[in-house]
């Protein structure tokens, strides 16, 4: 990791960064070798990785679950797939369990078959693959349900970590992890074509009225918050980077970003590599160090704003700057009262919030985009279940990226589609990219006739920039 | 009421069961040791809230039945489940109170843990019953799933009726034999057992507790 930092350490200014651009990412690409089938050799190799995967709460969660089945209600697959009973948390946990039981429970080395306990066989193995890839989404609902703490995401993330160590894993999924270990962000996006996106985007935003002296600092030492970006953002949603900047520059928030290393997002999170994980986490660690600033911005993402406000800090055993979301920047900035908002320009939308799993129940995030929203709009409806209690969209843990199980994961949105459609809305707010597509893609599917914004895109039109 | 019974009862209900305890706890020393031995979460971020408080707020997650989804919507279940472990805390309260202090067996005190253990008897029952026939119940049930709760249901009949007859004054029946003959197995097989999961209990909420008090999840007042 420090190699492939070193090997940049002549930073290039964006004027010639654009010019002639750095190969960011590692200097020797990595192609991860995958495997289409469980073999003998690799179901030997995940015994010899098991013991490495047990930490305290993994342990105790395997350890602990007493079949009660109160995860029943929690789940957003059971919830909206009945008729599969294989769906229960506590089932699809159990593939990893029988098999942790087989080996290091007292009672299941001796009698296994009394505790359930199995040994990996293929069988086992295929249907860890099928449920703990295609049939969880690591939200934690369960989680928060269960009346033992079972820590189901975690559980999940060290079976899949297992899993792809010996090459089992979602094609889709690893090659974007891939592309974000050899390219420094998830999509390629070179440096040239990013910092040609970002002017582009700033023309765009100096030509709106009130906007002309707006600016997107690209690179600005000393800036007070580095703001990073999620990839879609500058190769499909440009709007959303406008929008988040031109709230920006009217709050006075002195911020940039990095030509470099901006992806926040960190799908090492979902396939269970910690070192990836702490690699592009380091890639962002250095940036912020580099152009000095005072806080890490997280923008409007799930799990990168988890990954960055609550991984990141333990992966590198601590941080000299501060971390924060664009959320969290949002609502500061209505409670100090920075910008004037005009809420009368959303009267005809009917709005709804839906919390990402990865922001509300595993980040803490659960008023403050209620504050930026009803700043911004009068007609706002709950959701039945909502903040910690929100069920999944059913496009997080990597979901989206995993197309071999998208019909599940559409069906698996039922529930949220179901709560969206009682609300009447005709705009569902979120903060998250990989909540936006599936959430489209549900609405679509489910025929509700809805639009899917996230909070800078609410804000930006109520915004008041002339007196 | 006075615990006259053989020395041969006496020796079950005092020393053996004395053996078993140490060799319960010495087994739960060890599982705690191994358990400890792993490395604990981390939490190198700013915090958002408060650890110790969540931990706390976790840890009394169980005298909460709003606290949950799945208790609030269970209410019922929520309501055996505090029978049935108060009559297990009193089931096993009753085999202390009979070898050393009989006197505090008095039959309003051995009326009330009969009530108890009467209903859990019934819980019991109903979640055996509940195991066998819920689809997804049964799919995640193993043998040691039924046997545990066949154990504790027969546990709770025989210890039952083996106060009935010690509400009679009588000390010593087959029944009070096969009460702390149970004692005894249970004391063995427990720590391998599901039943052993109250001693997980406090980790998996403690863990839980840091974690989602640090990150502001538990404890926090709504706007």
């Amino acid at each position: 990791m420090a190699e492939a930092i070193a090997e940049n350490t002549a930073i290039k200014t964006p004027e010639e960064a654009r010019e002639n651009p750095d190969k960011l990412g590692m200097q020797k690409d990595r192609k991860w070798p995958l495997k289409t089938e469980f073999t003998p050799e690799m179901l030997a190799e995940m015994e010899n990785l098991l013991p490495g995967k047990l930490n305290r709460i993994v342990q105790t969660s395997l350890a602990g679950c007493i079949h009660c089945g109160m995860c029943s209600d929690a789940c957003h697959y059971t919830q909206s797939i009945p008729d599969d009973k294989r769906l229960l948390p506590a089932y699809k946990a159990d593939r990893f369990r029988k098999w942790y039981k087989g080996r290091y429970d007292w009672l299941g080395k001796v009698f296994p078959s009394l505790v359930g306990a199995r040994k990996l066989d293929k069988e086992l193995a295929d249907e860890m693959y099928d449920l703990l890839w295609g049939g969880c989404t690591m939200c934690r609902r369960c989680t928060f349900n269960c009346p033992m703490g079972v820590d189901y995401g975690m559980v999940v993330r060290a079976a899949r970590g297992i899993m792809c160590q010996v090459g089992r894993i979602p094609k889709h999924l690893q090659d974007t992890i891939d592309t974000h270990y050899n390219y420094g962000n998830n999509m390629a996006v070179p440096q040239d074509e990013f910092i040609e996106t970002i002017e582009w985007i700033q023309e765009e935003l100096q030509e709106e009225e009130g906007c002309e002296d707006f600016t997107i600092p690209i690179d600005k030492k000393g800036a007070q918050y580095f703001l990073t970006l999620n990839p879609r953002e500058p190769k499909y949603y440009p709007l959303t980077i406008q929008s988040t900047a031109k709230i920006l520059n009217a709050a006075g928030v002195s911020f940039t970003v990095s030509s470099r290393y901006w992806d926040l997002t960190n799908y090492a999170m979902f396939n269970g590599i910690d070192a990836d994980a702490k690699l592009f986490a380091q890639w962002i660690f250095e940036e912020v160090k580099r152009l000095e600033c005072e806080y890490l911005l997280s923008g409007e993402c799930g799990h990168g704003y988890r990954g960055l406000r609550w991984e990141l800090p333990n992966w590198l055993g601590g941080v000299p700057f501060k971390i924060t979301s664009v959320m969290e920047l949002l609502a500061q900035i209505v409670q100090e009262g920075r910008v004037k908002l005009d809420k009368s320009v959303h009267d005809e939308k009917r709005f709804t919030y839906h919390d990402s799993c990865n922001i509300a129940r595993s980040g803490g995030i659960l008023e403050e985009p209620r504050i930026v929203i009803r700043a911004c709009a009068n007609n706002f409806e709950e959701m039945p279940h909502n903040r910690e209690d929100s069920f999944c969209c059913g496009g997080g843990g990597g979901a989206l990226a995993m197309p071999e199980f998208s019909e599940r994961r559409i069906r698996a949105g039922k529930i949220k589609a179901d709560e969206i459609k009682g609300t009447g809305a005709n705009v569902v707010l979120q903060s998250c990219h990989n909540c936006t597509d599936q959430l489209k893609e549900i609405c679509e599917h489910y025929h509700i006739n809805a639009k899917v914004m996230n909070l800078a895109e609410l804000m930006d039109p109520a915004l008041v920039l002339t007196d | 009421m006075e615990n006259n019974v053989s020395e041969a009862l006496r020796i079950l209900e005092e020393p053996i069961q004395y053996v078993c305890l140490a060799f319960m706890a010495l087994m739960y020393a060890i599982k705690i040791y191994q358990l400890m031995k792993k490395p604990g979460p981390p939490e190198k971020a700013e915090l958002k809230g408060d650890r110790y408080a969540g931990a706390v707020h976790s840890l009394a997650n169980v005298l909460r039945p709003w606290g949950m989804e799945s208790t609030r919507n269970h209410l019922y279940f929520y309501v055996e489940f505090v029978i049935f472990h108060i009559a297990v805390l009193l089931t096993i309260g009753s085999t202390f109170f009979i070898p050393l202090v009989p006197q505090l067996m008095t039959p309003t005190v051995t009326k009330v843990i009969m009530v108890f253990m009467g209903l859990a008897f019934l819980i019991g029952l109903r979640r055996i019953h509940r195991r066998l026939t819920v689809p997804e119940i049964r799919i995640i049930s193993s043998p040691d799933d039924y046997f545990a709760i066949s154990l504790m249901t027969v546990f709770f009949a025989v210890g039952f009726g083996a106060l009935w007859l010690w509400l009679d004054k009588r000390p010593e029946t087959a029944l009070m034999w096969v009460f702390f003959l149970m004692t005894t197995f249970f004391l063995l097989y427990v720590p391998f057992s599901k039943i052993s999961h109250y001693v997980l209990y406090p980790f998996g909420r403690v863990m839980f507790g840091q974690i989602f008090g640090g990150r502001g999840v538990l404890n926090r007042k709504r706007s």
